[in-house]
């Protein structure tokens, strides 16, 4: 475990020094000035204040979480707001998850700001704000992700009406904003629960550590909210739309029979492959990245409210914070990358990312001109 | 033989023609639109013309394929495809695999006329296979539009499996469609529906009776009204409308759609005790139409004369249910509003709306009338002819949707 001694002070000197009292070993929260110091927990206490080297590092990985965020959701951003082809209501939920994410990224320079000060930046004003970002753009993510899947198994199950209309779509996008406020203003404003450092003591998420029935409950609704709701609405949809596609298959290979039809595919190319698995897979990689960012925090905050707290290290409790982060950097990708007008757009406007897709507009037109220069190369 | 005659006397045969992008296949159909007749439907007869040093060896196959387009293109996600293409028919045309195949006279005509290197091929639509339809597409909506298609493919591979390559391959869109039956029957369809009144005695009775079973497409339908008012409310209006009924067989979903509807005051408000007889003249016709999104057409959009979708035929024995692809049906329904508090008194006539049948009087009216609507449009000033008077063949380039392409 990390210690804070002074440079100069050799490792092997180090035990000397310690029984001659010469160096004091700090533990978490000393460079916390006594006025603000009922901000930290006593659970954070028993812990020596982390490295500076700790420090640095989780900065590091935030930078690049940062970039990351601001090319990925700046991108699906740009190209899904200002494509012609992409303007449609379900798309509007992928730039709202994008915005999600991106105000996550936000936290990112605020966290770098306090690594470097190895100490929270303004106290509970900073954590305050720190946490308003975090708490809005998880929740909000999360339930931008049901959505999504809501309006997938809309689409999907009924091809012909379900469509979502663009008012539909934008009181559903206002219903993710409200669906976060709760939970993120009920703390900010010390109504129930609150923010407070945690982990490096430079972040700040809801209290789960004060050991009082308010704060327990107030964990357990906040778990059930943002969590256990999003959870099994995304399964819910993504399996109903499963069957539904089943359906779909069964049907048409019924009529297939019919017509005496041994090969049916939805085009040459997809000749032989299963539609079943592809979107199984396409549901349960959303599931996945699901489970991934928010279970470690989900789990941590059940630990810190009913379980051991002792084995919420400082370094275990970064863990679940930068999953989150890394799967806000991912999500847009998973979204907009699956979407081929998307990576048409992408390589029309960004050639130079080599992305290779043939727009699904133009394919006759396309080969038809290939046809024609191959004929004029001929011709010459 | 007679037959044969006849054609050469009365009117140049016209055939369709198109070509592969490299120019070395040439796949001819004696007509886009081919007919089920219930108890038989028309083959689907063409000749394919191949420069035979071009193939070196290679072969040359025929496909018929049915594709299916239940969703837009564009609300396709998570990599479904809301279209579905199946191959119904599939031949080898060259080499002939059957030599004493059974030619049908513009199969013949063309072999004659094209020469040695022109071979036949005749597909059979199988029993079951739907009717052409097209839903109509609203404006904002991208792609292809939904509905059940037919074409032809004609490619050079090596093998059966191989599927060619597209500068050799050429596609032409047909239609399926249905004709009414000789005889127009004479049963008038009608209804009698009444209506009673939770907190007062009495009834509102409405009959509806058809003046046919079977319209054409374009010809007025009448529909006669009877309504006679015992009960304490009184008829405020009386709405008359078409209603399309669309069931799109493979997602097991249905819509209907307005396609031509009448609202009336004259003689209302029917009071208590009162009565009214009154017929109601609708066209339903596409015309119309063209703004509403999913009114079920005949075929291709990019035809001018495109006409609502036909009522779905089933052959004798089969129930309706089995119809598969797009089933569309008709009616004619009839609402009275009794107010307010009163409600609504509705009530369906089911009806066919069809093409009228081959060789009869009324086909012969409808032809002469498409033809105008046909001339008006200009719709041949730019097919193609190379009107040869020995035989009177008439070839019309398929490809009119192709842009310029080189030789």
């Amino acid at each position: 475990m990390a210690t804070n001694y002074t440079d100069d002070i050799g490792p092997v000197a180090w035990p000397l020094k310690m029984v001659s009292q010469e160096v004091v070993e700090h533990m978490l929260g000393w460079n916390i000035p006594e006025e603000h110091q009922d901000l930290v927990h006593d659970h954070w206490r028993d812990f020596p204040a982390v490295s500076k080297y700790w420090h640095y590092g989780l900065a590091l990985i935030y930078t690049m979480l940062m970039l990351a965020s601001i090319s990925g959701n700046g991108i699906v951003i740009w190209i899904f707001s200002t494509s012609k082809s992409l303007r449609s209501a379900s798309n509007m939920f992928v730039i709202n998850l994008a915005i999600f994410d991106l105000m996550m990224m936000l936290e990112m320079p605020l966290l770098v700001i306090n690594s470097f000060h190895q100490r929270l930046v303004g106290y509970q004003l900073g954590c305050d704000i720190y946490a308003v970002l975090g708490s809005l753009s998880g929740i909000g993510g999360a339930i931008t992700n049901v959505i999504i899947a809501y309006d997938r198994y809309k689409t999907i199950s009924s091809p012909l009406d379900g469509r979502l209309s663009r008012v539909q779509a934008s009181l559903l996008i206002l219903f993710t904003w409200l669906w976060a406020l709760p939970f993120t203003f009920l703390p900010a404003f010390r109504i129930w629960g609150k923010y407070v450092p945690e982990g490096f003591l430079t972040t700040c998420s809801f209290d789960y550590f004060t050991d009082d029935t308010d704060t327990k409950l107030f964990v357990m609704c906040i778990f059930i909210w943002s969590y256990v709701i999003p959870m099994l609405l995304i399964c819910f949809f993504y399996s109903k739309l499963f069957s539904a596609v089943r359906l779909h298959e069964r049907m048409l290979k019924e009529q297939a029979k019919k017509m005496n039809v041994k090969s049916l595919a939805a085009g040459k190319e997809d000749a032989g492959k299963s539609v079943e698995i592809r979107i199984a897979k396409v549901a349960f990689t959303i599931f996945f990245l699901f489970v991934c960012s928010w279970t470690p925090y989900a789990f941590v905050a059940m630990i810190g409210a009913f379980g051991d707290r002792s084995i919420l290290t400082p370094v275990a409790t970064m863990v679940p914070a930068v999953c989150a982060k890394i799967v806000s950097c991912i999500d847009p990708w998973v979204y907009a990358i699956n979407h081929p007008r998307y990576r048409a757009e992408l390589e029309k406007r960004v050639p130079w990312m080599g992305v290779r897709e043939p727009d699904p507009d133009s394919v006759s037109t396309a080969s038809g001109a290939t046809a024609q220069t191959q004929n004029a190369a001929a011709d010459a | 033989m007679l037959d044969y005659l006849s054609l050469a006397f009365v009117v140049a045969v016209k055939v369709f023609k198109k070509t592969t992008p490299n120019g070395k296949v040439t796949v001819y159909l004696g007509k886009r639109d081919f007919i089920d007749h219930i108890d038989y439907c028309d083959p689907v007869d063409g000749v394919v013309v191949v420069d035979t040093e071009y193939l070196k060896g290679r072969k040359v196959y025929s496909q018929l394929v049915t594709t299916y387009r239940f969703g837009r293109e564009e609300d396709e996600v998570m990599g479904v495809k809301f279209s579905k293409e199946m191959v119904i028919g599939n031949e080898q045309v060259v080499p002939m695999v059957n030599a004493k195949m059974e030619l049908t006279p513009v199969q013949e005509k063309l072999l004659k006329k094209l020469g040695p290197n022109a071979f036949p091929f005749t597909f059979t639509f199988p029993e079951m296979s739907p009717s052409s339809v097209t839903l109509q597409p609203s404006d904002e909506d991208q792609g292809k539009p939904m509905g059940v298609d037919y074409c032809v493919r004609t490619y050079v591979a090596d093998n059966e499996d191989d599927k060619g390559h597209k500068r050799s391959s050429v596609t032409l869109a047909i239609k399926k469609l249905q004709h009414a039956p000789a005889s127009r029957g004479r049963r008038l369809p009608s209804s009698l529906v009444s209506k009673g009144f939770t907190f007062s005695n009495g009834k509102i009775s409405l009959e509806v009776t058809l003046d046919k079973e079977i319209y054409y497409h374009g010809e007025k339908l009448a529909a006669n009204i009877i309504v006679s008012n015992n009960s304490r409310k009184s008829v405020r209006n009386i709405r008359c409308m078409v209603v399309q009924h669309v069931e799109i067989t493979m997602i097991n979903s249905q819509f209907s759609r307005h396609v031509a509807s009448l609202e009336s005051r004259e003689g209302c408000p029917i009071t208590p005790g009162a009565s009214l007889s009154k017929t109601f003249y609708l066209v339903p016709l596409a015309r119309s139409n063209k703004d509403i999104r999913g009114v079920a057409l005949d075929g291709h959009l990019k035809e001018d004369d495109v006409n609502l979708a036909s009522s779905t035929m089933v052959s004798e024995g089969k129930c309706p249910a089995e119809a598969i692809g797009i089933v569309v049906s008709y009616s004619v329904r009839v609402k009275l509003n009794c107010g307010t508090l009163g409600g609504e008194l509705v009530t369906d006539v089911p009806f066919k709306l069809l093409h009228p049948a081959e060789g009869s009087v009324e086909r012969q009216r409808f032809n002469a009338m498409k033809k105008m609507q046909s001339i008006e449009r200009h719709r041949y000033e730019n097919s193609l002819y190379t009107n040869e008077e020995d035989d009177n063949i008439v070839f019309e380039d398929f490809a009119r949707l192709r842009m310029n392409e080189p030789e």
